[in-house]
């Protein structure tokens, strides 16, 4: 910054007075507030589309149609099936269905879970002091920045269920079966709000971001159901287990799957939004938490 | 006896291919020769993109050259890698290039191990290279906390670790304070001392004046002139100038008139800058310019900044 | 020699250091439980075994991956690969260290499968033919990190080294028969599988824990380790290639 540059060289904020109004009458302050609320609700939605802009524009430069799908995909279908013939060691095929859809589905937690390596990105970006800096709540970004993932894995547990099952003689009931898919979504949603919560968590102790993803999405693999029936574990494992994304969806998957009525499948479906909503609530505090604890003790970096 | 140089360049060329199908190939070195002598610390300057880390690339065995030689106390850095390698000690500038998991001491250790430094000399080696540097104290904790003047110095350490006799720097003070580039010049002038032969790559023409026996010029992969940081103003003008400021118009005027005068510059804020000629055109220069009453005079060779921007820029060399 | 040393000890301590590197002997303890509980809800408790051993072969095989795989391309990015190449030291050895180090670590996993089946479920696999065991485990470890110096080379070569790695795994562990023997699997996965040192290895160290004697030992591990053997040959020519491309176009890969 040269000396020389004076005062004419800086610019000049733009600083809009609110036009004074006098009292207004009941109705049209109700209207305002309306008005007010709408305008804010666009600003959220504008704000969770551009920053998952930048999140599937991340994921474009990881992967292209040929490098996702002989890469990932292959990867996906190998590890579903590694798991599925393990019900052919047990000689058993109820195993083999059990096991096949369980771990479709576990695909779609599994990409989920690297919400809480994605988020770190943002602060290995350097953008975190600037987020806070902005008139906007940084959660809205953290929300918003790494949906790839939704996409992704509903995308590839889908692709899994279906092409397997034939190859391994479980049955579908189709069309009915297709149902799955935006239940896996919703599955892959919950997984990613309770991601979003370790994501959270993990920002202060970045290096711990891998090994977080990874046992968050195997512990669901232990208790939500995915090898073995809920029913398996002792009452407290059941309790613990029951805010566990994909322990609902899972149920209402196999619930379809199995032919069984509507609303064995809806009611599951509402668990699951429920546990969904309750992790994206708490991860909405943790957010909110670290970014007024980094106020106060200056951890947030200015570069990193 | 025969006389070998430390370094030793002949018509060394580097090319690269191109970055895009079809377009052009990168020439790194264009036909770059130079010998520098033992004991000397050598300058080579020039802007980005000039060749200078490319060259100690080749110097270093990291490198294969296009075509030309270059030996490193006789030994052929390309058929002779083996043996060009313990005598060399290599120092980039920057973060990159240490273990940053690690400290210091593990560091330093392992690179003495990649250096075969016999097992019985390891310790004390490490040991006296942290303390001739200022590290021991901190010698025990991971790199990665380091601030970058010590990470530098790590990096000096690193490169001594194998007792080379020719040290290569890349960049050595990149992004250094003034304190911890004036510590480092001190640095510099004790391995010279101690018999080493020095080749710095640097922008910086304080460091370069202040510490190089030579310094030669490079820009494009052209090597331009190999120089006395403290004469090679003569290469931007064959004579002295005088800067004088707060010199009246009509003074000026007759400056510019004298016998031995070839261009009055005015510099900026009203100062300017006569140069002269011929021998003894500066005593006169003087005299006018105190008659006058301007005591504001100073006689300057060009510095080496001057000849930098002179050159690399093209504006000619002489005036 | 002491190179080797050197290297080894710089990769212990680089390791230890390094969640992402250690992740692998953390998933174990969940990766047991997992294959155990399907064992135990099917009633197939005679399964434990391949259960317990599977975890422990994973380790081996994520490591090798993830953390040998990454040796040269994280010196490259460190700025330390050209200094590697700046020194009288052969980068074939010091990869050789580094790779032995990490897979002499990775078989801490089969330690770990262990005590976590009998810490957690209270079922101790017996070791049946403890010489067989270790040997086939020995064999195991040395073509493991053959393949391992291929994986180094190849991901320091290829632009989305991540891609590989992750891909790579699973189809891996299925043809290796890592937890359910490739008998099992079709027909035609029969010989690929077959190539893969990995699939003698893990039916040589089921047998070891099964009653009834081990048949063919020598000749099953003679397999082993020639294909591990052919691991590195192909991996230090392709590091030799490595070295060579760096010292002729200023590039190490073509990342």
């Amino acid at each position: 910054m040269s000396a020389g540059r004076g005062v004419a060289g800086r610019r000049r904020a733009a600083v809009e007075l609110a036009p004074q109004r006098g009292p207004q009458p009941a109705a049209a302050a109700g209207a305002n507030a309306v008005l007010a609320a709408g305008r804010r609700f666009r600003n959220i939605l504008t704000v969770l589309r551009f920053a998952a802009a930048t999140g599937f524009a991340d994921f474009g430069t990881m992967f292209t149609w040929r490098s996702w799908t002989i890469g990932w995909l292959s990867r996906v279908l190998c590890q579903v099936t590694f798991f599925a013939l393990i019900g052919r060691l047990l000689g058993a095929p109820e195993a083999v269905r059990y096991l096949l859809i369980g771990n479709a589905v576990l695909i779609a937690v599994l990409e989920s879970a690297f919400v809480v390596a994605s988020t770190t990105w943002e602060r290995r970006a350097g953008t975190l002091p600037l987020l806070i800096a902005a008139p906007t709540s940084p959660v809205l970004v953290f929300c918003g920045r790494s949906v790839q993932w939704i996409a992704s894995g509903t995308a590839s547990a889908s692709v899994a269920l279906f092409v397997l099952s034939p190859l391994f003689g479980v049955a579908l009931p189709m069309p009915q079966a297709l149902v799955a898919v935006p239940l896996i979504g919703l599955v892959s949603l919950s997984a990613y709000c309770l991601g979003l919560v370790l994501a959270g968590l993990v920002l202060r102790v970045m290096q711990l971001r891998n090994v977080v993803g990874n046992v968050t999405w195997m512990v669901i693999a232990l208790l939500a159901g995915v090898q073995v029936p809920v029913t398996f574990w002792p009452a407290w494992v059941q309790a613990a287990s029951a805010v566990l994304p994909a322990r609902n969806g899972l149920a209402g998957i196999r619930a379809l799957l199995d032919g069984d009525g509507v609303g064995a499948v809806c009611s599951a479906a509402g668990l699951e939004a429920l546990v969904a909503v309750g992790w994206l609530a708490v991860a909405g505090l943790i957010f909110r938490h670290l970014a007024e604890q980094g106020r106060r003790d200056g951890s947030i970096e200015f570069v990193d | 006896m025969r006389h070998v140089h430390p370094i030793s360049i002949r018509h060394l060329t580097r090319r690269f291919p191109p970055a895009r199908k079809g377009g052009p190939e990168r020439i790194a070195l264009d036909r770059v020769s130079l010998d520098i002598h033992a004991g000397e610390v050598h300058g080579l300057l020039g802007p980005n993109g000039a060749g200078k880390t490319t060259l100690c690339k080749i110097l270093s065995t990291v490198l294969l050259p296009t075509s030309g030689t270059a030996t490193i106390y006789g030994f052929d850095v390309v058929t002779q890698a083996r043996s060009v390698r313990p005598l060399i000690g290599l120092v980039f500038g920057g973060e990159r290039g240490l273990y940053s998991r690690l400290t210091a001491r593990q560091n330093l250790r392992y690179w003495a191990a990649l250096y075969r430094v016999p097992r019985r000399q390891v310790t004390d080696r490490v040991e006296t290279l942290l303390a001739r540097l200022g590290l021991a104290e901190r010698a025990h904790e991971r790199v990665e906390t380091w601030s970058r003047g010590m990470k530098q110095r790590l990096h000096l350490a690193r490169g001594l670790i194998g007792d080379p006799k020719v040290m290569i720097l890349d960049e050595p003070t990149a992004g250094m304070d003034p304190v911890a580039a004036r510590e480092f010049r001190g640095l510099v002038r004790e391995l010279r001392g101690e018999g080493r032969t020095l080749l710095i790559t640097t922008h910086d023409m304080a460091e370069a004046e202040a510490v190089c026996d030579r310094v030669t010029l490079i820009d494009g992969g052209r090597l331009l002139r190999t120089e006395d940081p403290r004469t090679i103003g003569r290469w931007v003008s064959a004579h002295e100038r005088v800067d004088a400021a707060d010199v009246p118009e009509p003074i000026l005027s007759n400056l510019e008139s004298l016998p031995g005068v070839a261009r009055v510059e005015r510099l900026s804020r009203g100062a300017v800058r006569i140069h002269t000629s011929v021998e003894g055109a500066t005593a006169t220069v003087l005299r006018t310019l105190l008659d006058a009453g301007v005591t504001r005079v100073a006689t300057t060779e060009p510095s080496l900044e001057e000849v930098y921007l002179h050159v690399v820029g093209n504006r000619g060399m002489r005036v | 020699m002491r190179v080797l040393l050197a290297a080894a000890r710089l990769q212990l301590a680089t390791f230890r250091r390094s969640p992402d590197d250690l992740m692998v002997l953390l998933t174990v303890p969940l990766f047991t439980p997992i294959f155990l509980v399907i064992a135990k809800h099917a009633g197939r408790l005679d399964l434990a075994p391949y259960a317990v051993l599977a975890p422990g072969i994973i380790a081996m095989l994520s490591m090798a991956l993830n953390t040998s795989g990454e040796i040269i391309e994280r010196d490259r990015w460190g700025g330390t690969f050209e200094l590697t190449l700046a020194t009288p030291a052969r980068l074939p050895v010091i990869v050789l260290g580094r790779v032995a180090t990490v897979t002499l670590a990775s078989l801490l996993g089969i330690a770990e499968s262990w005590l976590v089946a009998y810490l957690m479920f209270g079922i101790a696999v017996p070791v049946l033919h403890p010489g067989a065991f270790v040997l086939t485990l020995t064999a195991t470890a040395i073509a493991t990190a053959g393949t391992a110096v291929v994986f180094a080379a190849v991901f320091v070569w290829t632009r989305s080294a991540r891609t590989f790695q992750n891909s790579l795994s699973y189809p891996l562990l299925l043809l290796g028969g890592a937890l359910v023997p490739v008998a099992l699997l079709p027909e035609p996965l029969h010989p690929i599988s077959r190539a893969v040192y990995l699939s003698w290895a893990a039916d040589l160290l089921r047998a070891s824990l099964a009653p009834g004697p081990v048949s063919a030992l020598w000749p099953r591990l003679g397999i082993v380790v020639g294909l591990g053997a052919v691991g590195y040959v192909i991996g230090f020519a392709l590091l030799r290639w490595v070295i060579h491309r760096a010292r002729t176009t200023g590039k190490v890969g073509y990342a």
